[in-house]
């Protein structure tokens, strides 16, 4: 965890000589010829820019790639549109790059360019999310699984077994809400049986799950707990509906109820210091930058990994189509909110 | 269930009372919420409760103003598509002039009474030109406004860095936040702005002046109204409304997300639709969009209360308002425009 500090050091410096360093990179860019520096160029589409995770990770990205010294080549953005994505890709090709980070949102739709990659020998590090089919060296992403898991931990022992939850899901057509919701249902069901879930589909749509949660709250006064998928959407909505039934209380009281969130922006862990929530779970927008340019230059320098542990507390897996790294995602509660490690601490 | 509000409404009409009934086309759907009152009673007992239909008028509060918004542009025979960006973006681009560049903003040190006044400008500011385009130069309200959503959105997800915006003055958040007599403060707003809006397009000339330019624009300036001016006006007043509509979101969410707003228009063409406001302009009135608005916030809660699986909802959310569109186009007994 302590290098985490110097990276931020080294990032901090990376930043000040951002100036000129930006403008040779968008030199060997536009030039797309072959460049000096070994290996070759990285291209990184970024999935979107409306959300509050994906915007540390594009941040994340060119500090990262002067860290590691990877050759960037100046990112595109494909604003959650698959199709754009193809687009960004088949551009970033053909501007000359070696490897590409991608993040694609819709798993099933983005095949055909992974195959077409494939038959360029360009190596393609997918980052949050992985492809169901099509050939991928890398997938980069945290074990959504065990958020859910965590989350039906945190608030089952937190109700002794018993009681009500609310369930703020995402968008079903994404993996992560997914495999978040399916890892939470199991869990509920072989350890907590004595736990009603009430699932609620807000797409990651703040005005949806306000609304949701409010009905849910009329019928079902006696509720305890509520798991929110997102930080991003979920936590401002979630905490003005209990502002306005006065359901913001101290754990003591009988009245509270536990709130767990996921993505560890800065917003969660004030809310977590001020008592509103109790805990979430961080999402490690900085590993995920920092991993998949890691990867993506082993892959342009041909190197290969095996499945297996890492050094850096994390398990690399088998899939059909390549390897995946699963990042660790620490829970955060009042103990350790202010550990200084924690991402939504290093963003201003 | 619904054969037999059917067969009723046609033996109505058949027994030649089409001329009483005419006066009553903008109440179409009044047969379809009292469907879903008895439907939704039936599926909770929580749902006849004034805390949850309390709830539901709150929830549709800010769509329900730009359903009236948009019903204004639709009645004189124009477009606006790009009331769903003016939702996010009044109200982010106001709070961001306002508060301290460490909460997100500018830092520009305007002081925060003016928060609520810039949102309706900047509201009003986007419907200015809009017209401006559609109007002087002469393009279709369709591109346009469609142009314009995609430009507006930009534009808020460019400032805003595509951040949320959290940390909003309270004074800001109060109007979407408040209880007023207990009623939520939106409610009345929304009921006010709602009936001011039925009172000027039913008894005032200017108001009437909207059907006559949606209905013909070159009789309504024969007859020596002024149908650019007019038009015009009713652009900035519907981007106010969207403004206003985006102040009350904020203060119901606590936060601005760069997504606010964002598919809205659908739900608000679905509304203002099956309230019988005609997309040929010239048709339709508020109050029949009003209850467009009630059935689509009937629909969401009865979905919500029984937890239809987030697989299933949206078929069953549409299938629901194609029922809505029948049974109202059956009550009504004219043909859908």
């Amino acid at each position: 965890m302590k290098h985490f500090l110097s990276a931020a050091g080294v990032a901090a410096l990376a930043l000040a000589l951002a100036a000129c360093g930006s403008t040779s990179d968008n030199s060997t860019a536009t030039g797309g010829g072959s460049t000096a520096a070994a290996g070759g160029k990285v291209g990184v589409d970024f999935p979107r820019a409306d959300s509050d995770f994906w915007n540390s990770y594009n941040k994340y990205v060119p500090e990262m790639g002067k860290e590691l010294g990877v050759d960037l080549m100046p990112p595109t953005n494909s604003q959650n549109d698959i199709a754009k994505v193809v687009a960004n890709t088949q551009a970033l090709v053909s501007q000359g790059a070696k490897a590409i980070v991608m993040a694609p949102q819709d798993t099933g739709a983005i095949a055909s360019t992974l195959q077409s990659l494939e038959s360029k020998k360009i190596p393609v590090v997918s980052v949050d999310t992985r492809p169901d089919t099509g050939k991928v060296y890398m997938v980069v992403r945290a074990d959504n699984r065990a958020y859910g898991q965590k989350a039906c931990e945190f608030l089952g022992d937190k109700l002794g077994g018993k009681g009500k939850i609310v369930e703020l899901m995402g968008a079903l057509s994404s993996i992560n809400g997914r495999d978040r919701a399916e890892a939470f249902r199991e869990c509920m069901k072989t350890k907590f049986p004595g736990i009603t879930v009430f699932e609620e589909p807000t797409e990651w749509d703040g005005t949806k799950a306000a609304s949701m949660l409010q009905t849910r709250l009329e019928q079902n006064p006696d509720i305890k707990g509520i798991y929110m998928h997102a930080g991003g959407v979920h936590l401002a909505p979630t905490l003005q509906v209990l502002k306005a039934k006065n359901l913001i209380v101290p754990p003591t009281d009988p009245k509270h109820i536990f709130v767990i969130s996921n993505d560890g922006i800065p917003q969660e862990f004030a809310a977590i210091r001020d008592g509103s929530i109790d805990a979430t779970v961080s999402q490690p927008a900085d590993l995920y930058a920092k991993y998949a340019l890691f990867y993506a230059k082993a892959a342009v320098e041909g190197k290969t990994f095996q499945p297996g542990p890492t050094d850096h507390d994390s398990t690399i897996i088998q899939l059909p189509n390549g390897l995946e790294d699963q990042l660790p995602a620490p829970l955060v509660t009042k103990d350790n909110v202010d550990d200084p490690a924690l991402w939504g601490n290093q963003v201003k | 269930m619904t054969e037999s509000a059917v067969p009723d409404s046609l033996a109505v009409r058949s027994r030649g009372t089409g001329l009483k009934l005419g006066r009553f086309r903008d109440l179409t759907l009044v047969p379809v919420i009292i469907l879903l009152l008895i439907v939704g009673s039936f599926a909770d007992p929580v749902f006849m409760t004034t805390g949850n239909l309390t709830n539901v008028l709150q929830q549709q509060s800010a769509l329900a103003l730009v359903v009236l918004a948009e019903a204004l542009v639709l009645i004189a025979g124009k477009f606006d598509l790009s009331l769903e960006s003016t939702v996010g973006l009044a109200p982010a681009l106001a709070v961001m002039l306002v508060i301290p560049t460490s909460a997100g903003g500018f830092g520009l040190g305007v002081p925060v009474a003016l928060a609520i006044p810039l949102c309706l400008l900047i509201g009003a500011a986007v419907g200015a030109f809009n017209g401006f385009l559609i109007l002087r130069f002469q393009l279709s309200a369709f591109i346009v406004t469609l142009a314009m959503l995609i430009v507006v959105r930009g534009l808020q997800t460019g400032i805003t860095g595509g951040k949320s915006l959290f940390a909003l003055p309270p004074s800001f958040l109060y109007l979407g936040s408040a209880t007023w007599l207990g009623i939520p403060a939106a409610i009345w707003i929304t009921a006010v702005l709602f009936a001011a809006g039925i009172v000027v397009l039913r008894f005032f000339r200017t108001g009437r002046a909207l059907y006559a330019i949606g209905g013909n624009a070159d009789a309504a300036r024969a007859a020596g109204i002024r149908v650019e001016r007019v038009t015009w006006v009713v652009f900035v007043i519907s981007g106010t409304l969207a403004a206003v509509a985006g102040m009350l979101e904020t203060g119901r969410l606590g936060g601005i997300s760069a997504n606010q707003g964002d598919g809205w228009i659908f739900m608000v063409f679905a509304a203002a639709v099956i309230g019988g406001v005609s997309m040929d302009g010239g048709k339709g009135t508020i109050l029949g969009a009003l209850t467009g608005v009630l059935v689509i916030g009937l629909v969401e809660n009865i979905l919500t209360l029984k937890g239809v699986p987030g697989e299933w909802r949206n078929l069953v959310y549409g299938a629901i308002i194609l029922v809505a569109l029948m049974i109202s186009r059956l009550a009504g007994g004219k043909a859908q425009d």
